[in-house]
């Protein structure tokens, strides 16, 4: 059972760290999508010594959260914190080997933080917005100098909230762990299940985002290319998935032409 | 809201071009004023406005005006932007991705770095030579490329890709598979018609955490009934 010792929270802390730092790609730096739950969880779980749980959660959180986009002053939810977080939880909590109940748990308890992690960003950024009026009545002598000083704070302030909200939600989430282990086997059975459903979730998200159509005619045909290849066929999947894609761009030449 | 970025990024092109410092100061405060659009977009308008500069620097047009071409630049391509890169090249990279992790493959993550950051990448560093050399001329850079018919393109991979992800459930990673003593076809229809059930009650305004926490509760009322073990 593992406890909060020294060797736990150097994890926990440079877990948070590493947090931290892929948050920034969300906003403030570069924006290369390292800071995407389906790169963030493989990392995390890379580092932790479990990549595959990493990916587990990373497909699962990628689907979810893909299209909650950043349009106009919407602050979506925080997916590098929920990924990171969810990931440590997973990988800490249950040492030596990760079940699929408590990955399913640690994705569930991340989820409930996702209202946490949009305040804190509408915070953060508010906070920034702030930066330029202040430069702009503070008359600086060295203007350049200012405008690189606040642009500093700004991208330090993006880093210590991811920081922060890891450093609380992680060892909060380990010791729920704890008391998830004694919970009878039902429970476990049932999270077992709730993982294997996510990705319909996270499908219907994105299909209900991508299209106005409730039965959009390239998901069906998509679904049965896959079902006719993959079943009656046995083409390896990944011509499946090539061929998929092909079918797509097909699709949309065609439409493109009948309108 | 993306006014200090810019400042910050224009700030060592305003210090080479202006020598006097009363107006590199008045150009430099001119850029501080209020800016938001797509941020790989934003490199198209730095580009028209580097060009601007330059020439209202070396006298061939003191008249530019900068903000003006800021103001009216930033919304059109932010929406542009948005539109393209948020709602179509980013799910396009991802789903293909998450297909590629769906059946097995460890470099899925990889595959959505090189899928998004072509285009990002190149999108980007093109958009600001674009900008410099036409000096903002937007209207040029999108007859050319049609980014809205680049964005339904992306939109319909994804969307066939999606559901062949579905489709392939049988294939799915171990740790997603679904395991029971009925047929693997029984098992992808019900799962495609929950999916549009699913999608069905998106629309009523379902949102991501109510229906996973919902799902959470019928998978221990299906195990506490012993349906599931």
């Amino acid at each position: 059972m593992p406890v909060f010792d020294l060797h736990m929270i150097a994890a926990i802390v440079v877990i948070s760290i590493v947090g931290g730092l892929l948050g920034l790609d969300r906003t403030a730096v570069g924006q290369f999508m390292v800071s995407q739950p389906l790169v963030a969880g493989p990392c995390t779980g890379w580092m932790l010594g479990d990549a595959t749980a990493g990916l587990i959660i990373g497909i699962v959180l990628e689907m979810i959260w893909l299209l909650d986009m950043p349009i106009g002053n919407f602050v979506p939810a925080d997916a590098t914190v929920v990924t990171v977080s969810a990931c440590a939880i997973a990988i800490l909590g249950k040492p030596g080997g990760d079940t699929l109940s408590v990955i399913s748990f640690s994705l569930l308890l991340t989820t409930v933080m996702v209202p946490l992690t949009m305040q804190a960003d509408a915070f953060i950024r508010k906070r920034n917005s702030k930066l330029m009026e202040n430069l702009l009545s503070s008359n600086a002598e060295n203007m350049a100098q200012a405008i690189a000083r606040a642009h500093l704070s700004g991208i330090s302030a993006f880093f210590l909230k991811s920081f922060v909200l890891c450093l609380v939600i992680i060892p909060a989430g380990i010791a729920a762990v704890l008391l998830f282990e004694h919970l009878p086997g039902t429970a476990h059975h049932a999270l077992s299940l709730f993982i294997k459903l996510l990705p319909l979730i996270g499908a219907a998200l994105i299909a209900r985002k991508l299209s106005i159509k409730s039965f959009d005619l390239f998901l069906i045909s998509g679904f049965v290319i896959a079902a006719v290849f993959g079943f009656l066929f046995h083409v390896p999947v990944l011509i499946v998935l090539l061929l998929t894609v092909i079918a797509g761009w097909l699709g949309a030449r065609y439409s493109e032409q009948r309108s | 809201m993306q006014s200090l970025g810019f400042a910050f990024a224009i700030e060592p092109v305003l210090r080479k071009l202006y020598r006097d410092r009363t107006e590199y100061q008045e150009r430099l405060k001119c850029h501080m004023e209020y800016f938001n659009t797509q941020p790989y977009f934003a490199t198209f308008i730095l580009g028209a406005v580097m060009r601007q500069e330059e020439d209202r620097a070396t006298g061939k047009d003191r008249g530019r005006d900068v903000s003006g071409l800021k103001t009216a630049l930033m919304a059109p391509l932010g929406a542009l932007g948005d539109s393209f890169f948020w709602g179509a090249l980013k799910p396009f990279a991802a789903i293909v991705a998450v297909a590629a992790g769906m059946l097995g493959s460890w470099w899925a993550p990889l595959l959505y770095l090189v899928l998004f950051n072509l285009w990002h990448v190149s999108l980007r560093i093109g958009l600001l030579i674009w900008g410099y050399r036409s000096g903002g001329d937007a209207v040029s850079l999108l007859a050319i490329y049609n980014f809205t018919k680049m964005a339904r393109l992306f939109k319909i991979i994804s969307l066939t890709v999606l559901g062949s992800i579905l489709g392939m459930m049988p294939f799915w990673r171990p740790e997603f598979r679904l395991e029971y003593p009925v047929s693997e076809v029984f098992i992808v229809v019900s799962c495609m018609a929950l999916t549009f059930g699913l999608i069905g009650i998106l629309r009523r305004g379902g949102s991501p955490i109510k229906l996973m926490l919902g799902l959470a509760i019928i998978c221990l009322a299906l195990a506490y009934a012993g349906v599931i073990r």
